[in-house]
């Protein structure tokens, strides 16, 4: 008993002594004492030697009011020597703050004058990091919830090693000079200015809005994305959309590390509010309902003012938008969007109008975004593409497959593309050999032939001889079907809706349509549904408009009560679905569809 | 159950080590509560406080012309500087902490009409006490750095 209280009393002391020694030993104190040491070698007169020997170490501490939200800031507890000229070849923590005459530092009457003075502007107000921190860790925001990691310094644990790799450098430092130095050619921010002009360039401004520079409304919004997102989101989002974020329809862009490196400060500058801005003036920009003129455009109208004719117009407009940066022009291809090279053979100039206004209104789905440009440039674009008609050369069948359908496609046939990503509904899988050979070949000859409403699938009709047709249908039978047209047994279709449109017809099929058809094709028709993600190929959207106008009464019967062959779409009549039924559902989806006009 | 046995003989060497045992129980408990009770006494105090800090620079000796009294109000403090000499004053009153203003005389309080000399004595109003000195000192980097946390004596300068 006396040995266990004798053990127990003493490890409390030694433990308690421990506490204590420790809290006399941090790494800030060390470093502290380690720069009066240094500092007093260095002392010139007694009186300064004596002011050292009675310095203790204390947690220096600062209070930054000038930049947003007060910055309680500690750094200088470790970075003792920051503002001691005498430690510039000092070693990190206590070393002397860089003098950069870039930065306006001055050096007159043989010594230098900062101009963003630490008392001032803090450390954190640049760098980033977190002020309060009094070991490394903690300070440099090293922990992975920190959301301020130092800039371009501090890579935190769970960052990708070959994303954080990029992520070096006192470039990144330029995303916070450009919270106050907001002029676009300020040097000290040439790469936040780099980043902006690729914004434009790559049409970025299409889909993202930012308040004051873009007004998109496709992608989210990124006017705050700089404080929202670190620096690894930020780059590894611009490198590959869908490591993040599975369902992004974001194209990947194809950019040089410079590149991508430049668009990352200036999205991280992006941080809604700014230290140099009054309440007053952020209250003005916030309401303003001014649509900002993106940069690109002012810049391609100065340009273009020297091209005469519509289509000179229109040519120099597709080059200075940017167009091909997601489209594909002869021999430029941007690697996301449709091929533009034949467009006059496959699109008219109302299609092409109603496209440029709202590319929805024809693609229910596309990944295009509306860009709000002047109506003349849309209509010298259109006159360009319309000026596209070269024939083509003569091509065996498969060449003519590698250069119209692969793209799409897929070299393989199975609908798997350079681009098909970015089309929805997705090419269609030719080697599913249970879909191509139960479908009539007037229906496949007709897709080609007439192109597929609604769908990027053109009409390739002025493009192709019947002829050539037949022989891509023949080759790609040959190389990807592999297999006979399958006989159909002859069923008993009606060739138009016998139940007649009315609204108790309408409820009757939205009942019905609630029940038996949301799994697959969603609440909303819009081809979404909860099993949807699981399905090739994937459930129609019922609410594009083109499509379903362009099919007949007939074709949806059939498809509703036989299933779709190759498809998840089952065969209805199996499940109990009558014909009045099926009337009542067709009525539903049609109602849906209803053309505006 | 070695305990109980060295509880059941009673030796003479026991009773020694026994002893031996209570002593060193008595320094270990003893001298945990001294350990402790010193440490809370010492880091009671705190560190940092979130107020703005006691100590801070004001610049280069350069930006105060001999001869001059520039008040800082937002630090509470006057810097004065009489050749190459400079020494900073307290314009908190010490009344009820108005901020003084120096005048021709030396400091007056607009609150209650207290006034002050040049070395921040009183000369009249109900102030009860002289303007405080405050520590100053030349930082490596060439800028005065002003101490609040330590009063000095009246009078007392430094060189520059």
């Amino acid at each position: 008993m006396r040995l266990a209280l004798a053990v127990v009393s003493l490890v409390v002391l030694v433990g308690s002594g421990a506490l204590v020694y420790k809290e006399t030993q941090a790494t800030w104190q060390n470093h502290q004492k380690a720069y009066f040491a240094e500092a007093k070698a260095q002392a010139k007169t007694d009186a300064e030697r004596a002011s050292l020997d009675v310095k203790s170490p204390k947690i220096e501490q600062t209070i930054v009011t000038g930049f947003g939200a007060s910055r309680v800031e500690r750094c200088e507890s470790c970075h003792i020597a920051s503002d001691d000229p005498r430690f510039a070849s000092g070693k990190e923590p206590v070393r002397t703050h860089p003098y950069s005459a870039a930065m306006g530092d001055v050096y007159k009457d043989g010594h230098w004058e900062r101009k963003h003075k630490f008392s001032e502007f803090g450390c954190t107000s640049c760098h980033d990091g977190q002020g309060r921190g009094l070991t490394k860790a903690d300070a440099h925001g090293e922990d992975e919830y920190w959301p301020t990691p130092m800039l371009g310094y501090t890579v935190q644990a769970n960052w990708k090693r070959e994303i954080a790799g990029h992520l070096h450098g006192a470039d990144f430092m330029q995303a916070n000079c450009a919270q106050c130095h907001k002029e676009k050619n300020f040097a000290g921010t040439a790469l936040v200015a780099r980043g902006r002009e690729l914004f434009f360039k790559e049409g970025c401004f299409g889909c993202h809005r930012i308040q004051g520079v873009s007004s998109g409304t496709i992608g989210p919004d990124l006017t705050e994305v700089g404080k929202e997102r670190k620096l690894d989101y930020l780059w590894g989002h611009i490198v590959d959309p869908r490591a993040y974020t599975p369902t992004s329809v974001m194209p990947q862009f194809k950019l040089s590390d410079d590149d991508k490196k430049a668009l990352v400060i200036f999205l991280k500058s992006r941080r809604g509010t700014s230290p140099s801005e009054s309440p007053v003036e952020q209250y003005a920009r916030e309401t303003s309902t001014v649509t900002p003129v993106p940069d690109s455009v002012a810049e391609v109208q100065t340009a273009i003012t020297a091209a005469k004719t519509s289509v000179a117009r229109g040519e120099q407009l597709i080059n200075g938008y940017a167009c091909l940066s997601c489209h594909k022009l002869d021999d430029h291809d941007g690697g996301i969007s449709p091929d533009l090279t034949h467009e006059g053979l496959l699109r008219d100039p109302a299609w092409l109008m109603d496209h440029f206004r709202n590319p929805r209104s024809r693609i229910t789905d596309s990944n295009m975004p509306a860009f709000a440009l002047p109506e003349q440039d849309f209509q010298d674009m259109s006159a360009y593409l319309m000026t596209r008609t070269s024939a083509l050369p003569a091509m065996t069948p498969a060449q003519t497959y590698e250069s119209l359908c692969a793209r799409c496609h897929g070299e393989k046939g199975n609908g798997k593309g350079s681009n098909a990503i970015y089309l929805d509904p997705a090419p269609r899988d030719l080697t599913r050999a249970e879909f191509m050979a139960t479908k009539p070949r007037t229906r496949l000859v007709a897709s080609i032939q007439n192109g597929v409403s609604g769908t990027s699938m053109p009409p390739w009709g002025k493009t192709l001889t019947d002829a050539q047709i037949q022989g891509v249908l023949d080759y790609v039978w040959a190389q990807y079907v592999k297999e006979k047209p399958r006989q159909i047994k002859a069923r008993k279709l009606p060739d138009t809706n016998p139940v007649a449109m009315s609204a108790d017809s309408i409820h009757r099929g939205e009942t019905i349509f609630l029940q038996r058809c949301t799994g697959c094709h969603g609440r909303k028709a819009d081809g979404h549904g909860p099993n949807s993600i699981d399905i090739t190929p994937r459930p129609r959207n019922l609410t594009n408009a083109a499509f379903v106008q362009s099919v007949s009464d007939r074709r949806l019967f059939e498809s509703i009560e036989y299933g779709v062959d190759g498809t998840a779409m089952p065969s209805w009549i199996d499940y109990g679905l009558s014909q009045s039924d099926v009337g009542d559902i067709v009525n539903f989806i049609r109602s849906l569809n209803q053309s505006s006009k | 159950m070695a305990v109980a046995a060295t509880e059941t003989k009673s030796t003479e060497p026991e009773i020694g080590r026994r002893r031996f045992l209570g002593w060193l129980s008595g320094v270990g408990i003893a001298g945990s509560a001294v350990l402790g009770s010193l440490a809370t006494f010492f880091f009671i105090r705190p560190r940092t406080t979130y107020g703005q800090p006691n100590r801070f620079k004001i610049g280069r000796p350069e930006e105060f012309p001999p001869g001059s009294r520039i008040a800082i109000d937002p630090k509470r403090v006057c810097i004065v500087r009489e050749g190459n000499k400079v020494a900073a004053i307290s314009t908190t009153c010490t009344h009820l902490g108005c901020i003084v203003s120096p005048s021709a005389t030396g400091f007056q309080c607009p609150c209650h009409g207290s006034r002050f000399d040049v070395d921040g004595n009183v000369t009249g109003g109900p102030a009860p006490k002289a303007l405080a000195w405050y520590a100053v000192s030349l930082t490596p980097s060439g800028e005065l750095e002003v101490d609040k946390d330590s009063e000095i004596q009246t009078g007392t300068y430094l060189s520059v």
